[in-house]
């Protein structure tokens, strides 16, 4: 290794270094198909090749147009749901003539640019953040979907499918394998124009990118608009192999993507990566399912098969991470040694908090009201929009409503949604993401019943929660020690998980929550389900734990910039395991409660709450770049989430305007988050 | 707790046992290598299908040889797994599909190369393939009319949607409304979407209770609506449950049995005499189809469709089982012991045409 670096050229080294991610997504995909070709009694043969190709040319063009994206530094969850909607356009309306196929095409993939220049004009024009536009895009365009087409069906002509389904050449080249390939001339032709330096250019440094005369907002723009059109490529070539159209097909196809771009080698932070690492992080996903089947693994195992696989690809190119780490490791052992470290820390500690300023105004209301402008700015169009849901409610049901059930309603379900806000919103003030949330309040959940009856007794849910902030902790050794992409990490943590309680359980979860659990969650003191007194301590201690204590100004300098945190004595892996550890005991906590709630766990009763556990903590003014939220921001966004979904439950309108109706309120609360 | 631990040790034998069945192969020829391509396994429902189906090819150790994957919710991977389940060999390939629509292709080019494909639960609209199902507009129909009777023909209904875009979903609805619609003084008041899950539906019905309350509700209908309204209603103190169907829960009959029947019963999940039809569809049609695919693969004739029975449970005909057996299930019996299963548990498990599955086998895939 040495030996190659020390010839090779300068040029050829430097390269070799910035494609290091594109070489480990190469590397994986290779290993994989190798230990798939050693196992294969008869290999791969043309027949697998096209027919992976076919299989793998959706994901992999989505995941081309996500890491567009990506690398502008946004994040695009209209995706999966942007490849429905294009599928179910075309299903339903294009017919046998050659005219008809080349105009649903292209309006399909219009579509899917349509909706690209939906969230491009919220995102780059009127600066939101990604994350929640495209979520709220994501609900408008499922909803949509749904009134294109409400069930599976539709049919597209035979000839529209084997076109793209045919050889390109016969027993050489399959057809989808040209479309991936033109697709990626596309990208790297646009790479070369003054656009694709632009890109990179505003997701490194916006600022700097601005200096330098780069036109920020319509490459943003055009970052969406090109995404959204490739989406809809995706979803019509998923309308060729499929022959038919599936309102239900493109949403679960969001978190593969992800993973994907990530296998690719392309960062969330933005301004690095490619496209043709994304293709190879696809055909790894797909080839999974293979491997899956060659070694048998059990169906229970399937999920802990993936994480760790996810585990060891990303690994592989943290090498030079791991190397590092341990050499810290080592010098922190020493110094610990020399008992130098330990006294730093105590000063840095003692640092007293931030001085008022001088020039505060003499009215005590303005004075607090300027200290606070930030937590204010960031928490008040969440507490808006909420006062705004809550007076339509109220004309709404008038009269079939009463007041003292609608108010506990609301608080006992917020509560879900405040305690998950705590631990994801810790995650993201420190730069991170927690996807483990859904496993993990099904493992609490299960778990506690399990445990409960398994001899722990009373024991339970301390032990459930202890657990989950170790399995949490374990997380956050992975991300800041090792350097594991959060997403990464914690999906992976997911899927392990999942797989650790159907083989704890044997699929059927046993036992009910302890009798003072439910009680807490379902019985009534003088009207008033007895949670709600628990919540607001709760979010008192949340709001002082997040705003006083340490562990804040850590996390938040963490947050802003951890290679100045770091240089400020701050130890950014040990924040991070705290605030991963914070996540997961939060989310087990969820569990346990969800569990009171509906008298038994259940295997499923985590996956609902994954998006929504993000989107309060943005709606409420947290910025997912990190280092800036507030406690009661969150719990605004928590409140509205649950008022708005109250209100929409009530109401007599179809599923599919719901969606929409969800959606655009969503939009409608952000529009107040604007950064200027 | 003794019987847990027997249940826990039971299962972890389960696990380990796909190895025999291939070991005990040799006997008389080779046996049929056969494939189930689940796409998840994550719900009460999927892990009963699963341990039937087991139980099923336990029951035929000569003649097959049965190896069990899932693919995930998302419909390419299921295509993939089909592909390299085709490619592995397989005589026949039973499928629980993702979608009724995009898997066609890769059924029909599994079909081309002489496999035999089976879906069960969903239907898949490839016509090479065969179809194992529950009628859901007749359980739609036959639920929402019960309903409607025990309401008197009028009064506020709760309507329970489950999972939007689905066919299943989709049927069921079209065929409730259209009884409903039939008796124009029952007004629909709310239609909240459980997503056929029992935690989103409590938390669906918690938020239209918001809005409304238990005193003008006069019926509920919808899967996985029964046991989360019934629980809602005795936690709100209100004791005249209302008239609910169709899920197929354990949970569900308990609750509808006379109150005081079964002892030791605590909280929710207990004995209540609640007005209530079970229906659901029927978690043993993997087995059926694995049972059929044998069928084929012997040279005979097998219907394209076959309907799994539609056996509804009021609360006048829940009866409790003792031990679960095939002969008991089939002697009409169909409620089990809170004390064995979990309230979200599927108890709609009887099936006269599989002598092999009983209790044991939806509980741990062992056949009778």
């Amino acid at each position: 290794m040495t030996a190659t670096t020390t010839t090779a050229s300068p040029d050829l080294a430097r390269s070799l270094a910035r494609n290091q991610g594109l070489l480990v997504a190469f590397t994986t995909l290779a290993a994989v198909f190798v230990l798939l070709q050693a196992n294969l009694a008869d290999g791969f043969s043309y027949y697998d090749v096209s027919s992976t190709f076919a299989s793998t040319a959706t994901l992999a063009i989505a995941a081309i147009g996500a890491t567009i994206v990506v690398i502008s530094r946004g994040l695009d969850l209209s995706v999966g749901s942007v490849i429905s909607l294009t599928n179910c356009l075309i299903a339903v309306n294009m017919d046998d003539s050659p005219g008809s196929m080349v105009l649903w095409a292209l309006l399909g993939i219009g579509a899917g640019a349509l909706v690209g220049l939906f969230n491009g004009i919220f995102v780059a024009l009127l600066r939101l953040p990604s994350i929640i536009v495209t979520l709220a895009s994501m609900f408008i365009v499922e909803g949509i979907t749904l009134m294109i087409l409400d069930q599976p069906g539709g049919m597209v002509p035979a000839g529209f499918s084997s076109f793209f389904l045919s050889d390109a050449i016969a027993n050489v080249l399959p057809m989808p394998a040209v479309l991936v390939a033109v697709v990626l001339f596309g990208w790297f032709a646009l790479k070369a124009t003054p656009f694709g330096t632009s890109l990179y250019a505003i997701g490194s440094s916006e600022e700097a990118a601005l200096a330098r005369g780069v036109r920020v907002d319509t490459t943003r723009l055009g970052a969406y608009v090109i995404a959204g059109a490739l989406y809809g490529v995706a979803g019509m070539f998923l309308t060729a192999q499929t022959g038919s159209g599936d309102p239900t097909v493109g949403p679960p196809m969001l978190l593969p993507v992800f993973v994907a771009v990530v296998l690719g080698g392309t960062p969330f932070t933005g301004g690095r990566g490619g496209c043709l690492g994304a293709v190879f992080g696809a055909l790894t996903l797909m080839l999974i399912v293979n491997l899956l089947l060659v070694f048998n693994v059990p169906t229970f195992y399937a999920t802990v098969v993936e994480g760790c696989l996810l585990i060891l690809a990303v690994l592989a190119g943290s090498r030079q991470r791991i190397t590092e780490a341990a050499a810290g490791f080592r010098l922190r052992l020493r110094r610990r040694a020399h008992s130098a470290g330990p006294r730093l820390r105590r000063q840095y500690a003692d640092l007293p908090l931030p001085r008022a300023d001088d020039t505060l105004p003499a009215s005590a209301v303005r004075r607090w009201m300027k200290r606070n402008r930030a937590t204010l700015r960031s928490s008040l169009p969440a507490y808006v929009s909420l006062l705004v849901v809550l007076v339509a409610t109220l004309t709404l049901f008038e009269g079939r409503l009463s007041g003292a059930s609608y108010f506990n309603s609301l608080f006992v379900l917020t509560a879900f949604l405040a305690v998950l806000a705590l631990g994801q919103g810790s995650v993201v003030i420190g730069g991170g993401l927690d996807l483990s949330v859904p496993a993990m309040i099904t493992f609490a959940g299960v778990m506690l019943g399990e445990w409960t009856i398994g001899g722990l007794g009373g024991f339970a849910p301390i032990a459930v929660v202890v657990v989950a902030a170790a399995i949490g902790a374990l997380s956050g050794f992975g991300i800041g020690v090792i350097g594991m992409h959060p997403l990464i990490m914690t999906l992976a943590v997911n899927g392990i998980l999942e797989g650790v309680t159907l083989v704890a359980t044997g699929g059927t979860p046993r036992g009910a929550a302890p009798g003072w659990i439910s009680w807490l969650m379902t019985g009534k003191i003088a009207g008033l389900t007895p949670v709600i007194a628990i919540l607001l301590i709760f979010v008192l201690a949340a709001s002082l734990l997040l705003a006083r204590t340490s562990f804040a100004r850590r996390l938040y300098a963490v947050g802003s910039n951890p290679v100045m945190a770091y240089f400020s004595g701050v130890s950014v892996a040990r924040t991070q395991i705290a605030a991963y550890a914070l996540s997961a005991a939060c989310a087990a906590l969820v569990g346990i409660m969800l569990t009171g709630f509906s008298g038994q766990a259940f295997i499923d009763m985590g996956t609902p709450y994954l998006l929504p556990s993000i989107a309060v903590v943005v709606i409420g003014g947290t910025a997912m770049t990190g280092g800036r939220g507030t406690f009661l921001g969150m719990f605004g966004g928590a409140l509205l989430m649950t008022a708005l979904s109250m209100a929409l439950q009530g109401v007599l309108v179809p599923i599919a305007v719901r969606n929409v109706i969800f959606g655009a309120v969503i939009l409608g609360a952000v529009i107040g988050l604007r950064e200027t | 707790m003794g019987a847990g631990s027997i249940r826990s040790l039971v299962a972890g034998a389960a696990l380990l046992a796909p190895l025999g069945v291939g070991a005990a192969s040799a006997a008389d020829g080779e046996p049929y290598k056969i494939f189930l391509s689940m796409s998840y396994v994550g719900n009460d429902w999927q892990a009963e299908a699963q341990n039937m189906v087991s139980a099923m090819a336990r029951a035929h150790p000569d003649t097959v040889d049965l190896q069990i994957q899932v693919a995930g919710p998302v419909a390419q991977k299921q295509i993939q797994q089909i592909n390299a389940m085709v490619q592995a060999g397989a005589k026949a390939i039973i499928v629980y599909p993702i979608s009724p629509t995009a898997l066609n292709p890769a059924i029909k080019n599994a079909c081309n190369k002489g496999v035999v494909v089976f879906a069960y639960d969903s239907s898949v609209t490839e016509p090479c393939a065969y179809n194992v199902v529950t009628d859901q507009v007749a359980l739609a129909t036959q639920s929402a009319e019960w309903v409607a009777e025990q309401m008197g023909h009028k009064g506020n209904l709760i309507f329970m949607t489950g999972v939007p875009g689905t066919s299943v979903d989709t049927d069921r609805n079209a065929a409730a409304r259209k009884v409903f619609a039939r008796y124009p003084d029952i007004k629909i008041v709310a239609e909240p979407n459980g997503m056929w899950s029992q935690a989103v539906a409590r938390k669906a019905l918690t938020e239209v209770l918001a809005t409304t309350n238990w005193d003008s509700i006069d019926g509920v209908w919808g899967a996985t609506a029964c046991v989360q309204s019934w629980s809602l209603q005795v936690e709100a103190g209100d004791k005249d449950l209302v008239p609910c169907g169709a899920e197929g829960t354990n949970g569900m009959r308990v609750m509808m049995l006379p109150e005081g029947s079964i002892e030791g019963a605590s909280g929710t999940y207990a004995p209540m005499g609640a007005p209530g039809i079970s229906l659901e569809s029927h978690p043993g049609a993997g087995a059926v189809a694995l049972k059929l695919a044998l069928d084929v693969l012997a040279g005979k004739t097998v219907a394209k469709t076959t309907l799994m029975p539609l056996e509804a449970v009021t609360s006048s005909t829940a009866k409790l089982c003792k031990e679960g057996t095939f002969d008991e299930l089939k002697a009409g019996c169909n409620t089990f012991d809170p004390a064995l299963v979990p309230s979200g548990w599927f108890a709609n498990i009887a099936n006269p045409d599989t002598p092999e599955i009983g209790f044991q086998a939806a509980l741990v895939g062992q056949p009778e």
